[in-house]
């Protein structure tokens, strides 16, 4: 697949055409690996806490029949597999579109229950307040817990529960197809994933997340590609031994469906500190969410995080038409004061250092050449080397690094409205510009960014001519908590060299809620990169800045526009580094065949 | 006079002619001279002296029930304030009469069923305000002053209160920023602070229940602190400056 997941259309199947597809879910799920007969001949009572009780019989290894409290049992095909003392198995009722997926510990008989479906009802309330269906292929789920019943014994007192324990972890998974994926398991209600063999690019996504424990080296994993596919993926997970054995549900996006049991191994790639309190063990989760939350809470609900749905479509002119009303820099207008100050509160000051220069800057490749001449701490001028004539903007600057000066301004009259955020290196001539334009070939209102190479030329600089900055990978695998004021902080992890993730912090430092983008890095001195991205599909509003590593702080721009205009403002935080994932090496060029 | 001051003194009796009573809570000691007193007139009885202990036993009886329905006020601050903390806000607004109305911030929010309403389920609930935090650091009240005051009037129809405060107010943070809005999936997205100072609170006897008639909260500090923090600093919050329904959220007029 080629098509970034946050840009593919996935069909809105019906249930008409979903019951079609499920049919062959009669026979239960296929395996790669032998399917187990660890059940067969056995007959199962389980009871759940607050949800179903299960009656299974196994006739084999493949059919079971299934009595729901004392409802007539059903006969479906089934899958098992087992992983030391658990076993999982997995079947759909026939003729419906629900399931479950029930992971048994031998040793204890506690018992996690993930019920699934299709096609759901539930109706969700945007953020913006307007209700949402979801859409009939994404993969419901509910999780029970319980255990077996066992005749003339007590049920057992403890249970699988909720956990916290997995936060922060990261691992590869191979399974027995050939699937390799990377997991990182970065918030408590969500993870990101990176599809090293099904996806082309390198891009890590963000998917609704359970975790569930088991004993202190097994756990459960489930997670749910909302947004995008909508498809489930679901294990159980040693980590003495680090293998897994799981469960897949779903339609891809060829709306093929993909039913089938699994086996993995893999090793763990990492750990990122975890920061809340040291006796919350995550047992609540962020299941059922706050009073004031706008989702309606039920059978299924999970915390997701729905950007596009409330992303109004503006085409490219009615974006300009925008912008020409009104474009302003640095809080001049359309946003909030507060906004800003939520944005901005931690940033570093601004730098006078460039007034009274005059340098020109040359991009490669027949980039653009712009002289520039500071005439005041926040008014520049500039123009292109060909044209005759100035252009005033205010501007603004910092000194990210030693005598390395880190500004912005608007295009003047740019169609489409555009801006540069630029880095000078004032000890050696070295400069990269993050070009930005509104419109995108999805959205008016998303920007466009590209990073051009170059160097300054004036009094003061002797610039090499092969040498230049460039990308990098360098911030690859890490996170850093980046707290813009005392009320917002949000984690980045660098996922890949093209994509990174942003996770919210709750009020107790819980990692809660998340979502991706792609995004590029350049290096510009050790410890010094820029680091930009645009929340596609989201609300196209792009991140510009400088992170210095040495001092744990970025500053920088962010620019974007909407109903209102055209908006280049400020950005900048405080940073802690919260750790790193050894993923790097898993990234590059692969032999990807189109069909393969 | 401020029958807290007289109740002070151990074994002294309250002051007879006094119209409005307040009592501190020193139930037990002021019970006790109430029985000691009204057992020593019984022992040795003449008629005028009859007499006298009867209107000495109705002073007393009445005296027993204002201190009856100050310990009931009371008893609703602390609900009051429970239920803010526990977030039930229509829980709080089935506290108020009819007619009550509220001080917040420089706003009046009237009548039980429109501006109460108002402030405690659309202005408190999405701000989680009035969840019971401590004082911030450095702003601690002064240990000496009095805890709270309730002055029952003489008819036992009505009553004012004065109770501190300290509680966490909030404003939910602006703009359409993706993190704002996940933020708030979460429950958050909200700047919180701390506010301390009196809440000023008159109470009104409805059909046989204690009602409030009035609250007014006078803040007298706040700070950018929240629970954990070890140093706060002073805020300033602007006060209303709408009124609704431009300001949805908005009291009915602003104060003076």
């Amino acid at each position: 697949m080629n098509e970034p997941m946050h840009r593919f259309k996935y069909t809105k199947l019906t249930k008409e055409q979903i019951d079609q597809k499920l049919k062959s879910t009669n026979a239960g799920p296929k395996s790669a690996s032998e399917l187990s007969d660890a059940l067969a001949g056995k007959s199962l009572k389980i009871v759940t806490d607050n949800g179903p009780v299960l009656n299974y019989v196994f006739k084999d290894k493949r059919k079971l029949t299934l009595a729901e409290g004392s409802a007539p049992p059903i006969e479906s095909g089934y899958g098992a597999l087992t992983l030391k003392e658990m076993v999982l198995f997995s079947h759909i009722i026939p003729g419906t579109e629900r399931g479950f997926n029930v992971f048994i510990d031998r040793d204890t008989n506690l018992v996690t229950v993930f019920e699934v479906w299709l096609c759901s009802d539930k109706k969700e309330k945007a953020l913006g307040g307007q209700d949402l269906a979801l859409d009939p292929r994404e993969v419901q789920r509910q999780i029970y817990f319980g255990y077996v019943e066992v005749a003339g014994q007590k049920p057992p007192e403890k249970r699988h529960h909720l956990t916290n324990r997995l936060e922060g972890k990261g691992l590869y998974w191979k399974q027995d197809n050939g699937i390799e994926t990377l997991e990182l398991y970065t918030s408590v209600a969500s993870s990101n994933f990176v599809e090293l063999t099904r996806h082309v690019d390198d891009l890590g996504y963000c998917a609704p997340s359970d975790y569930v424990l088991v004993n202190d080296n097994t756990f459960i994993y489930q997670r749910t590609e909302c947004e995008f596919s909508g498809i489930s993926t679901l294990y159980v997970a040693d980590l003495y031994s680090v293998i897994q054995a799981g469960a897949r549900l779903g339609f891809n996006e060829k709306d093929e469906l993909e039913y089938y049991m699994f086996r993995g191994a893999g090793n763990v790639v990492g750990q990122l500190a975890y920061l809340e309190p040291f006796n919350d063990h995550g047992r609540a989760g962020m299941v059922v969410q706050a009073k004031t939350d706008p989702q309606a809470p039920g059978k299924g609900q999970r915390m997701v995080y729905r950007p596009v749905r409330t992303f109004q479509y503006m085409s490219d002119e009615e974006m300009h038409q925008a912008a020409l009303k009104n474009t302003t820099a640095f809080g001049g207008g359309a946003v909030a004061p507060q906004a800003q100050a939520q944005a901005q509160s931690n940033n570093i000051p601004f730098t006078d250092m460039l007034v009274g220069k005059e340098f020109t800057l040359r991009y490669d490749d027949g980039g653009p050449v712009w002289q520039y001449k500071f005439t005041e701490k926040f008014k520049l001028r500039y123009k292109e080397e060909k044209e005759t004539q100035w252009h005033e903007q205010d501007y603004r600057a910092y000194e990210a690094d030693e005598k390395l000066v880190w500004f912005a301004h608007i295009l003047t009259d740019s169609k489409p409205r555009a801006s540069v955020a630029i880095a000078v290196d004032l000890l050696n001539g070295l400069t990269t510009c993050i070009y930005s334009h509104m419109g995108t070939k999805y959205y008016g209102n998303e920007t466009t960014y590209r990073a051009i190479f170059g160097v300054a030329e004036g009094p003061e600089f002797e610039a090499p001519h092969y040498m230049r900055h460039q990308f990098t990978d360098e911030l690859v695998g890490h996170a850093f908590s980046w707290s813009y004021s005392d009320a917002m902080t949000s984690m980045h992890v660098y996922t890949s060299p093209h994509s990174m993730t942003w996770t919210i912090f709750t009020d107790n430092q819980t990692m809660g809620a998340q979502w991706g983008s792609p995004c590029l890095f350049v290096k510009l001195r050790d410890g010094v990169y820029i680091f930009c991205q645009n929340e596609e599909a989201c609300n196209g509003a792009e991140m510009i800045e400088l992170i210095n590593t040495k001092i744990s702080h970025d500053c920088g721009f962010n620019y974007s526009g909407n109903q209102r205009g055209v908006s280049l403002g400020l950005t900048g935080a405080i940073g802690r580094h919260i750790g790193q994932f050894d993923i790097k090496k898993f990234y590059g060029p692969k032999i990807h065949r189109k069909g393969a | 006079m401020n029958a807290s001051k007289a109740l002070s003194k151990p074994g002294e009796s309250p002051n007879p002619n006094s119209g409005r009573r307040s009592f501190l809570w020193k139930t037990g000691a002021a019970m006790s001279a109430v029985f000691a007193s009204a057992a020593a007139g019984i022992s040795k009885s003449t008629p005028d002296q009859d007499a006298g202990s009867r209107g000495e036993v109705d002073k007393l009886s009445k005296q027993i029930g204002r201190l009856e329905d100050a310990n009931v006020i009371r008893r609703q601050h602390q609900a009051y304030e429970a239920h803010l903390d526990q977030g039930m806000y229509e829980e709080v607004v089935g506290m108020f009469a009819d007619e009550a109305e509220v001080v917040f911030n420089g706003g009046v929010f009237v009548g039980k069923d429109k501006g109460i309403r108002r402030l405690y389920c659309n202005h408190f609930a999405p701000r989680l305000t009035g969840k019971k935090i401590e004082a911030a650091p450095g702003f601690k009240p002064d240990p000496a002053r009095q805890p709270d005051i309730v002055e029952v009037a003489a008819d036992r129809k009505t009553a004012t209160c004065h109770f501190p405060y300290s509680m966490q107010v909030g404003e939910p943070m602006t703009g359409n920023s993706s993190l704002v809005d996940m933020a708030r999936l979460q429950g958050g997205g909200i700047v919180k602070w701390w506010e301390g100072g009196i809440c000023e609170a008159s109470y009104v006897k409805v059909g046989g229940s204690w009602k409030i008639r009035r609250l007014e909260y006078r803040a007298t500090s706040k700070a950018d602190y929240r629970p954990g923090q070890a140093y706060a600093k002073p805020i300033d919050i602007p006060a209303f400056s709408s009124v609704f329904p431009k300001n949805s959220t908005g009291p009915d007029k602003l104060v003076g």
